[in-house]
C-alpha cells in the first residue's frame, strides 16, 4: 500500500510506514539509515521496495556514514533521506553542524524519531535542541497523516534554502496507526552534472549565510499549514501544542468539556519559530500552558519571546504543571488542565464499586534475555571468570541487548555503560590505569552490528596504546535489538542484495593481537579461556559466537530438554534453584506441587546449556541440532 | 542475613578466610581459585552448611573439644595443646617415606597404616607438584599416601574433596589430613549442625592433624618459584629452604597469608592425633629428620600404639627434661602463636570484646587479651 499511486484513496498506515509513503511521495532517490527503534522498519521497508520504486536504500555502519552518504548523494541533485533515532542524531552532530554550513543541492531529510519514556531506548534525548545548536529547520507531525504530507513539504522546503530539514517523530507516531490520503507518486528529478564551482563546503564562512536561511524558513513558517489553530479564538487560556501534544491537548480539553472555552495553537514547525503567529496568539492570552514531549522546549523559546515583547502572561508546562520526564497522555494533561484552570475532580461514576475503578497492581518484571539467548551464557561464563580473580574484574558494556547483563540477566556483570562504543574505549581508558597500580582485571563488550558502528576506532586506540584489557565481541550474528537487519557481517545489504561478509576475526587479527573464537554455551571452557587471556598484558580479543536464539530457533531443530524430577532434589539440593533462580532462564521454571525443577516446553527452544548448571545432572537434553 | 553473605562479610571479606574448603563441594556457589575462596553466585539460604562448618565462623570450641574428646580433666588437656593422652618424638621407620617427608615421614607412616589396617577405608590428603597447584585428593591405595608427603606451604581446599567424599557416601571411614583449620572443621562437620542433613558426617573416620605456623598466599608461591622440598628452620636460622636455595624469613613474611595471623592453633588440637616438627629439648641438630607427634583420642592412642608394634614408626627418647620438656617447649611456641593471634584479631576489630570467631570463648583466651 505504500507504493500505491492511488492520489486520494486513503489507507490505515504506521507511522512508520507513513515515513516511507511520504519518501515516495517526495520523489526520493536515496535512503540511508542505521536501525533504531522506535524507527528501525522504516528502511526495512524501504529496502524491500527500492528496486520496484526506484530508489537506492542502504544499512550504513552508523548513523553518521549514514547521513554523509545522504549527502554526497544530495550533492548530485538527488533527494535523499536519513532515518535515525535520537542516539543516532546525537551520534551524527558534527556531521549536522558542519554538514548545515555547507548546505545542500538535492532535498535532504534527516528523520529522528525521538522516544519519550524511553521505551526502547537509555534515554529520552529530546532532538529539538540539535535544530537550534546546528542551525537547521525542524518539523515535527501531530498525525500519520501529517508525518506523510511533511515529507515531500520538507523536501521542497530543504531544496529552497539549500538545507537539511531534520522531521522530528516520536515513538506514538511511529508505531501508531491512522488513516492516510495518498498523494501522488511523482516522476523523480533528474540528477544534475557536479560543475566546477560546485561547493558543499561545511566552512565558517558560511555561518552568516547559514542564520539568514534560517530566517527565510522563519518567514516561510509564519503561513505553513501545518500550524494549526483550533477552539476558542481570542480566549484568555491558551494552549500551545508541539507534535502529538495536539492531539492529547484536544483529548484532554473535550473530556473536560472545555473545548471551546480554549484556544489550541498547534505548532508543526518547530524551528525557527513562527514568531509573529505566537505573538498574534498569545497578546491575545493571559495564561498559556505548552504541551510537548519531552523537554521544555517551546515553553522556554516562548518564554523568552513573551519576555522580549514584555507581556506579562503565565506561561506553564513541563517545567512546572507537566511533569518533568517521561511522556505525556490524555489523563496527564487531564489533571494538569484541572490544576491549571482550577477544575474541580468530578466523582467517579461508580463510586468505586465497578471492578475497572480497583487498583490492579501487576508484580515488577525485570527485563531480561530470551529463553535460549547466548548472553546468558555468556555473562554467565564472565561473571565467573572475574569473580575467580583476587580483585574481581569489571566489564564495560555497550548498546544492544545485552544491556540487561547490568541486571540480573547477566549476573550484574555490567557495570559500565553510556553509547554505542562506549565499551571498548572506556575500558581502553581504565585499561591504562593498571600499568600505574589498578589492579582489576578490565573487560568490555559489544554486539556484532555494534562492532562495525563505533567499536573499531576504540580497538585501534586500545591497540595503539597497549592497554590492558580483553575485549570480547558476542557476535549472535544479527542486530537482534532493533529486528535483525543486516549489518556488514551477514552479508546481505538493505535491497536484499548478497554481499561479502566482513570477517570480525579477520579485522581483530589485522590488529596484531591476540584473538580467540569460542562458543559461549561451552561454559567452562569460556570461564578457562577468559580466565586465562585475561592473564596478557595488552589488548586480547575474544569472538563469543553463537547465533542469537530468535533466529536460530527458526532453523535449528530443537532438542528435547526436559528435567528428571526423580533426580532433582528440590529445595533439599544445595543449589538453592540454580536453574530457575540464577541461571534464570524463562524456560526454567518451578514446579510448586512437586518442589522441584521444571521446563517450560513451550518457553525453551532447545539450547539444552542449562543442563550444564546443574549440579545434580537432573536437566536431560535430547536430539536436535548443535 | 544469607548464610553464604555472613560467611562472606564475617570470613572472606574480612581476611579470615583459610581457603580450607569447608563450606565447598556442598552447592554450586561456593568455589576456590588460586588459593581464594569466594562466592560465584549468591545463594538465598538463611541457613547453609557453609555457615556452620567454616572454621572462622563463631562457634564454642571449648563446648565442641568436649563433646569429642571428653571433659578436660580426663582428656588430659593442657589449655595450649589441647587434648594429650602422649607426645612422643617418631619417624617414618621405612627411609623411602623419609626421603619425601617434610620432617619424619610420621605422617605418611601412619595413614598408610591406618588404610592398611582398616582404621579409615579412604583418606582426604594435599598434594601437590613440587610447591605448585596444591589440591586435595582422595586417597584408597596405601601406597599413593607417600605421594602426598611433604608440605606446599599453602593451603589447598582439601575439605572441598572431604566434603566431596562425604556426600558421594562410598566410603564410611574417611581419614582427613590437615592443618588447625581444616581439622577443626571436620569436628563442626561431625557436630551435626543440621538434623534434617548431617552431611553424612559419620564417614569421617579418622582427622589427622598437621602443626601448622602460616602459610603461604598463592601468588606469593608463585614469586618464590617452584621447589621439591620447603622446609622452615628453626628461628634462629631465620630462614626458609627452598631445595637448595636458602631464602631470607624476612623475604618469605610478606608473602603469608593474611588469614594465617589470626589463627590461635598451632598443633591442631582438633584432631585424634596431630605431627609436626620435633622439638626437643636437644635442639635442631638432633631433632633434624624427627617429627613430634601429639596423641589426642583413644583411637589415635590405638593407631600409635600398631605403629610401634609393626616398627612401622622409630620412637626416641627426649633427653634431658623428657616428655615435659618437650611439652613446655611446644606450649612456649603454642603461646606465642595464641598472643600474636589474639593481638591480630583485637588490632582488627578494635575491640577486646569482639575476638571474631573466638568471640564465643573469649574467656579462654582472657590471659592474651
Amino acid at each position: 500500500m505504500t507504493t500505491r499511486n492511488e492520489p486520494g484513496k486513503t489507507y490505515l498506515m504506521q507511522g512508520n510506514e507513513a515515513i516511507v509513503r511520504g519518501a515516495l511521495e517526495g520523489g526520493v532517490h536515496f535512503a540511508s539509515s542505521y536501525p533504531g527503534s522506535p524507527s528501525s522498519q522504516v528502511l526495512g521497508i524501504m529496502g524491500r521496495i527500492a528496486d520496484q520504486m526506484g530508489f537506492y536504500a542502504e544499512w550504513s555502519t552508523n548513523e553518521t556514514t549514514a547521513l554523509q552518504a545522504c549527502m554526497g548523494a544530495s550533492f548530485a541533485n538527488a533527494r535523499s533521506i536519513c532515518v535515525v533515532k535520537q542516539n543516532g542524531l546525537l551520534v551524527q552532530s558534527d556531521t549536522i553542524h558542519c554538514g548545515a554550513l555547507g548546505g545542500v543541492k538535492g532535498g535532504l531529510v534527516l528523520v529522528t524519531s525521538d522516544d519519550p519514556d524511553a521505551h526502547s531506548s537509555t534515554n529520552e534525548f529530546d532532538s529539538r535542541h540539535m535544530a537550534v545548536s546546528a542551525n537547521v529547520p525542524m518539523l515535527e507531525p501531530s498525525s500519520i497523516q501529517e508525518t506523510k504530507d511533511m515529507i515531500p513539504y520538507a523536501f521542497e522546503l530543504s531544496e529552497k534554502l539549500q538545507q537539511m530539514v531534520i522531521l522530528r517523530v516520536t515513538t506514538r507516531i511511529c508505531h501508531g496507526r491512522g488513516g492516510v490520503k495518498l498523494g501522488e507518486i511523482p516522476e523523480k528529478k533528474p540528477f544534475k552534472k557536479i560543475g566546477k564551482w560546485d561547493k558543499m563546503l561545511g566552512l565558517n564562512w558560511l555561518h552568516s549565510y547559514l542564520l539568514e536561511k534560517l530566517e527565510w524558513a522563519r518567514e516561510e513558517f509564519e503561513d505553513c499549514e501545518f500550524n494549526h489553530f483550533d477552539g476558542k479564538e481570542g480566549a484568555e487560556t491558551l494552549i500551545i501544542a508541539g507534535g502529538t501534544g495536539r492531539n492529547y491537548a484536544l483529548e484532554a480539553l473535550d473530556d473536560l468539556g472545555i473545548e471551546d472555552e480554549v484556544g489550541v495553537l498547534s505548532l508543526g514547525t518547530l524551528w525557527p519559530l513562527p514568531e509573529k503567529l505566537i505573538l498574534k496568539h498569545l497578546k491575545k492570552a493571559k495564561r498559556v500552558l505548552i504541551v510537548e514531549e519531552v523537554d521544555p522546549f517551546l515553553e522556554e523559546h516562548i518564554s523568552a519571546l513573551a519576555g522580549k515583547e514584555k507581556l506579562n502572561i503565565d506561561i506553564c508546562g513541563r517545567n512546572d504543571i507537566l511533569p518533568k520526564v517521561g511522556e505525556l497522555n490524555p489523563d496527564v494533561l487531564i489533571k494538569a488542565l484541572r490544576e491549571f484552570l482550577g477544575i474541580k475532580e468530578e466523582k467517579p461514576c461508580c463510586s468505586g464499586t465497578c471492578p475497572a475503578a480497583e487498583a490492579v497492581t501487576i508484580p515488577d518484571r525485570e527485563l531480561t534475555f530470551c529463553a535460549g539467548c547466548p548472553h546468558r551464557a555468556t555473562f554467565f561464563a564472565l561473571k565467573q571468570a572475574l569473580i575467580k580473580e583476587k580483585n574481581p574484574g569489571v566489564v564495560f558494556g555497550d548498546i544492544g541487548c545485552y544491556v540487561f547483563a547490568a541486571q540480573r540477566a547477566g549476573q550484574f556483570a555490567v557495570q559500565f555503560m553510556s553509547c554505542m562504543g562506549s565499551g571498548i574505549s572506556a575500558a581502553g581508558g581504565l585499561g591504562q590505569l593498571t600499568k600505574y597500580g589498578f589492579d582489576q582485571k578490565v573487560v568490555s563488550v559489544c554486539g556484532d552490528s555494534t562492532f562495525f558502528h563505533t567499536v573499531v576506532p576504540g580497538l585501534i586506540a586500545a591497540k595503539m596504546n597497549n592497554a590492558n584489557i580483553l575485549h570480547i565481541v558476542l557476535d549472535n550474528s544479527a542486530t537482534a535489538m532493533t529486528g535483525f537487519q543486516p549489518h556488514p557481517g551477514t552479508g546481505t545489504t538493505c535491497m536484499g542484495q548478497p554481499t561479502d561478509k566482513l570477517s570480525i576475526k579477520a579485522i581483530c587479527e589485522s590488529l596484531g593481537c591476540r584473538v580467540e573464537i569460542a562458543d559461549p554455551f561451552n561454559l567452562q571452557e569460556t570461564i578457562d579461556l577468559i580466565f586465562e587471556m585475561n592473564r596478557e598484558d595488552g589488548l586480547k580479543i575474544l569472538i563469543l559466537e553463537q547465533p542469537c536464539a530468535t533466529l536460530a530457533s527458526k532453523t535449528r531443530a530443537k532438542k528435547k530438554v526436559w528435567v528428571e524430577q526423580e533426580l532433582c532434589k528440590g529445595d533439599d539440593c544445595g543449589c538453592s534453584r540454580m536453574c530457575s533462580r540464577v541461571w534464570g532462564c524463562p524456560a526454567n521454571i518451578w514446579d510448586f506441587e512437586k518442589g522441584c525443577a521444571a521446563i517450560d516446553e513451550v518457553v525453551c527452544v532447545g539450547c539444552g546449556v542449562c543442563a550444564k548448571v546443574c549440579p545434580q545432572g537432573a536437566i536431560k537434553v535430547e536430539g536436535g541440532d548443535e | 542475613m544469607l548464610s553464604f553473605r555472613e560467611v562472606e562479610r564475617k570470613v572472606v571479606n574480612n581476611d579470615l578466610c583459610t581457603n580450607c574448603g569447608s563450606c565447598q563441594s556442598l552447592c554450586p556457589f561456593w568455589k576456590s581459585s588460586e588459593g581464594r575462596t569466594y562466592a560465584g553466585f549468591d545463594c538465598d539460604r538463611k541457613e547453609g552448611r557453609c555457615k556452620y562448618f567454616c572454621p572462622r565462623m563463631p562457634a564454642d570450641l571449648d563446648a565442641l573439644r568436649q563433646k569429642f574428646f571428653g571433659a578436660d580433666s580426663e582428656s588430659g588437656f593442657i589449655p595450649e595443646l589441647g587434648p594429650v593422652k602422649g607426645v612422643y618424638l617418631t619417624r617414618a621407620a621405612d627411609d623411602s617415606i623419609r626421603k619425601g617427608a617434610q620432617h619424619g615421614g610420621t605422617m605418611t607412616a601412619l595413614v598408610k597404616l591406618a588404610l592398611e589396617e582398616g582404621f579409615i577405608d579412604a583418606a582426604v590428603l594435599s598434594k601437590a607438584e613440587g610447591t605448585l597447584n596444591p589440591e586435595g585428593v582422595l586417597v584408597t591405595n596405601p601406597a599413593d599416601v607417600a605421594k602426598c608427603s611433604g608440605s606446599s606451604f599453602q593451603i589447598p581446599p582439601t575439605n572441598a574433596k572431604l566434603n566431596e567424599a562425604l556426600i558421594a557416601d562410598e566410603y564410611k571411614k574417611i581419614g582427613l589430613v590437615g592443618t588447625a583449620c581444616k581439622t577443626l572443621a571436620a569436628y563442626k562437620m561431625k557436630a551435626k549442625p543440621f538434623a534434617e542433613n548431617d552431611n553424612n558426617a559419620d564417614n569421617i573416620g579418622m582427622v589427622f592433624g598437621l602443626f601448622c605456623g602460616w602459610g603461604l598466599d598463592w601468588q606469593g608461591m608463585a614469586k618464590l618459584g617452584e621447589a621439591k622440598h620447603v622446609d622452615i628452620l628453626p628461628s634462629k636460622f631465620h630462614r626458609m629452604d627452598m631445595d637448595d636455595k636458602q631464602v631470607d624469613l624476612d623475604e618469605v613474611l610478606p608473602l603469608v597469608r593474611e588469614n594465617c595471623k589470626y589463627c590461635y592453633d598451632m598443633t591442631a588440637e582438633f584432631a585424634d592425633l596431630s605431627v609436626g616438627g620435633a622439638r626437643s629439648a636437644e635442639g635442631w641438630d638432633v631433632d633434624k629428620g624427627w617429627n613430634q607427634l601429639i596423641v589426642r583420642s583413644e583411637k589415635g592412642a590405638e593407631l600409635v600404639k600398631l605403629a610401634k608394634e609393626k616398627g612401622v614408626l622409630e620412637f626416641r627418647d627426649f633427653g634431658g627434661k623428657g616428655e615435659a620438656g618437650a611439652i613446655e617447649k611446644l606450649v612456649a611456641a603454642s603461646k606465642s602463636k595464641r598472643a600474636k593471634a589474639v593481638k591480630a584479631i583485637v588490632e582488627k576489630t578494635g575491640s577486646k570484646d569482639d575476638l571474631t570467631y573466638l568471640t564465643p570463648n573469649k574467656d579462654s583466651f582472657k590471659a592474651y587479651l
